[in-house]
């Protein structure tokens, strides 16, 4: 009699010869991923759906009468499968010779070389020379408007890109246009991808260089960039990002998976919003003296003479603080201020963009208002916002104060040179000078968040950490470390030697942040909810 | 003249055989090449020349040809299953599938532009571009390529004075080379319009050209 009971809710498979215990309904690629193989795909992506048309990753299935496409092949119990098996790669051998047949083999100028799937296959599993004696077809390439070039050459017509304009942006631009060997990815004719927002990822998913950023053109190879985990700070989102460097300069910025903010996406307003990190005429020493007694001093000098300012202080303190610093930033500043007197002002300004821009496809991902990446964070740590929506105004109290007034972060670009004339000591903490700083008492250069440790709260209440990927200009210092010393000093605590212990301090200090540690928010970052039940 | 006993033989221009007219043949429930009502979008490609007016800025659609198109639409569940038959239908109505009509159809279907260009690109019966009064497919397949095809379409291009793909500078012809169109038991098969001529040699070229001159 047949059994028709609820069925068990995972299958136990072999796959080359190990067993696997998989959720009902995993892909055979996905079961053969769990035990460490990486069966070989083109048209296969995460995040979209599966044609299986790319024809690499069949996989051999005892019992099928022919080779099976493992990414839409769901395991079933008691399945044997070989994904490298004589047949199997026979099979890849063959299909990726016909990839060959026509792919212009440019891997010397191709800026996907490195990272090139059809390069890492051909070179793993594919014939040693090529049989082929006819002249390859030439498309040159085509210019799709936005920062995305198509070189039809190489492409090998896994419609990732269209399938991702379809399901994810839900903006059909793209499509194959022409058949066989024609065959090319196309626009409708000359509309081109300007005024897609997150078109830039076609150029992340292409597994050849067939789609290519111009921004990065030529720029890097692949195999010189040092990648490091961080968070885009061009919107309150908060994609988890790496920033890609080399000779102390980002490159490019490219979205880190993380199913819960971004998925594997992220939208062009930020990916192209990097040159700032790269930017000279930075504050590299500190510097003492108002206008023009200002001269560069060394840490110790400086934090010893403001120590004893800031001892001597007025008792009302004004601090403007910044949703670009880092909450450990944040959280010192507050220290200070408190340690000294009585906080009368404790705000921050930030740019809100007219409307939001969600990524239809994937409802998470949407590119917020508030065009900074940690004003949530500000919020949580007291900060109130003041000025407009364009990151101005707002500051007229400061401006005029005759206690203390501490900046963090905040470039005053609106303010005049008349800004804290009045103030009985005024402490300006950035990374560019700014004519509004002219007045400062202490000048101090602090890193930029690519270059310093620290973390975010995003718009959904997500704190995410980020790691330095640069090295800091001069004698920058990472503000929570500046102010963490200063801190220490007026309240008789420890320095803090490193981003984690200021947010232990942080953590104790406020209770949005309570019972959370460094390593428990990890890369992926945590919601403060789910800390909090 | 008796009673005509069968329905949408379909009109083959007068050739002589018969004492008929088009209206005779085809009816007047007619318009365009398709039948208004009841037909089947593929009969279309059984019938004779399309000699109806091609017209590349006649409007999508109107009249009768609207009426064909919501008959279109409402036989298939959903746009994009509708999109051969009604970019069949811009054809008729225009001769060639133009970046316009392209547009616009996407735009009668709620498809995308760029999805409507892909399909129109990979069917190569869909003209992309203007095509003479007479298309003529020579088939260059084997059958009849081993049976003088090349010849037949180095004949026609000479008659017509075209290259290929190019219309004649009378507005009449435009020769291009077909892959198999399935007749190989008569080779060289070109097909002309919706019409197979068979059995074709280079010999017969210019009695062929001379007999579609009449037509038109």
């Amino acid at each position: 009699m047949p059994d028709n009971g609820p069925r068990a809710d995972t299958v136990t498979l072999t796959i080359d010869g190990r067993e696997v215990t998989v959720p009902r309904g995993t892909s055979l690629l996905h079961a053969a991923e769990t035990q460490g193989t990486t069966v070989p795909h083109y048209c296969y992506h995460p995040g979209l759906s599966a044609p299986a048309q790319c024809r690499i990753c069949l996989v051999e299935v005892e019992g099928a009468p022919k080779l099976q496409p493992s990414c839409v092949t769901m395991a079933e119990d008691g399945q044997v499968v070989h994904t490298d098996s004589p047949a199997a790669r026979r099979m890849r051998q063959g299909v990726l010779e016909f990839y060959l047949v026509n792919h212009p083999l440019d891997c010397p100028i191709c800026d996907m070389s490195g990272e090139c799937k059809l390069q890492d296959y051909v070179f793993d599993e594919g014939r040693e020379h090529g049989r082929g004696r006819e002249p390859k077809r030439v498309f040159g390439r085509d210019d799709f408007g936005g920062d995305v070039l198509y070189y039809g050459d190489r492409c090998v017509m896994c419609t990732r890109c269209v399938r991702f304009m379809d399901e994810v942006a839900r903006d059909s631009r793209l499509t194959v246009v022409e058949r066989g060997s024609r065959a090319v990815i196309d626009t409708f004719f000359d509309s081109g991808l300007e005024g897609a927002s997150f078109a830039g990822n076609v150029v992340d998913i292409c597994p050849v260089g067939a789609l290519v950023s111009k921004d990065f053109l030529h720029k890097a190879r692949a195999w010189d960039l040092d990648h490091t985990p961080s968070v885009c700070t061009s919107c309150s989102q908060g994609c988890n990002i790496e920033l890609h460097t080399r000779d102390n300069l980002v490159q490019r910025l490219m979205p880190r998976e993380n199913q819960e903010v971004n998925g594997h996406w992220m939208c062009d307003y930020g990916r192209a919003n990097y040159e700032w990190m790269n930017r000279p005429g930075r504050l590299e020493a500190p510097m003492a003296g108002r206008g023009g007694e200002r001269r560069a001093v060394d840490w110790k000098t400086a934090l010893e003479h403001l120590f004893v300012r800031l001892q001597g202080g007025t008792g009302d303190v004004m601090v403007v603080g910044s949703a670009e610093a880092s909450n450990e930033g944040l959280a010192a500043l507050g220290w200070v201020g408190e340690a000294v007197g009585t906080v009368s002002a404790r705000v921050f300004r930030s740019p809100r963009a007219d409307d939001e821009e969600p990524l239809p496809g994937y409802p998470l991902l949407v590119r917020r208002r508030d065009l900074a990446p940690n004003v949530d964070g500000a919020g949580l740590l007291g900060f109130e916002r003041a000025g407009d929506d364009t990151g101005a105004g707002g500051l007229e109290a400061v401006a005029g104060h005759d206690g203390i007034v501490l900046v963090l972060g905040d470039g005053l670009a609106d303010q005049d040179v008349r800004f804290g004339a009045s103030a009985g000591l005024f402490v300006y903490l950035g990374s560019f000078d700014s004519p509004a700083a002219r007045n400062a008492d202490y000048v101090l250069p602090v890193t930029t968040f690519a270059e310093e440790e620290g973390s975010f709260v995003n718009a959904q209440g997500r704190v995410q950490r980020f790691w330095p990927g640069l090295r800091p200009p001069g004698s920058a210092r990472p503000a929570w470390l500046v102010l963490g010393a200063l801190a220490a000093a007026l309240q008789g605590g420890r320095t803090p030697a490193s981003a984690a212990e200021v947010f232990a301090g942080l953590e104790a200090g406020c209770a949005a942040f309570a019972g959370l540690s460094y390593d428990a928010i990890g890369e992926s970052g945590v919601r403060l909810e789910a800390v909090h039940g | 003249m008796s009673e005509i006993q069968f329905r949408n033989p379909g009109w083959a221009g007068n050739t002589g055989e018969f004492d008929l007219t088009e209206a005779d043949v085809r009816g007047t429930d007619y318009v365009g090449e398709t039948q208004l009502d009841g037909g089947h979008p593929s009969v279309s490609a059984s019938l004779p020349y399309m000699l109806v007016e091609k017209n590349p800025e006649a409007p999508l659609f109107e009249g009768p040809y609207q009426e064909r198109f919501e008959k279109i639409r409402s036989r298939y569940p959903t746009a994009r299953a509708a999109l051969l038959p009604a970019l069949n239908l811009a054809q008729e109505l225009r001769g060639h599938i133009s970046p316009a009509t392209m547009d616009e159809v996407a735009e009668l279907l709620g498809l995308s532009n760029a999805y409507v260009r892909g399909v129109a690109t990979f069917y190569t019966m869909y003209n992309k571009r203007p095509v003479g009064r007479f298309l003529i497919q020579v088939c260059t397949n084997i059958s009849c390529n081993i049976c003088g095809a090349d010849e037949v379409l180095a004949a026609f291009l000479e008659h017509t004075g075209t290259e290929p793909g190019e219309t004649s500078s009378d507005g009449n012809f435009t020769v291009v080379e077909a892959e198999c169109l399935a007749a190989c038991g008569f080779p060289t098969c070109v097909q002309i319009n919706s019409r197979y001529f068979e059995d074709v040699s280079a010999a017969d070229v210019p009695a062929v050209l001379e007999r579609l001159k009449s037509e038109s």
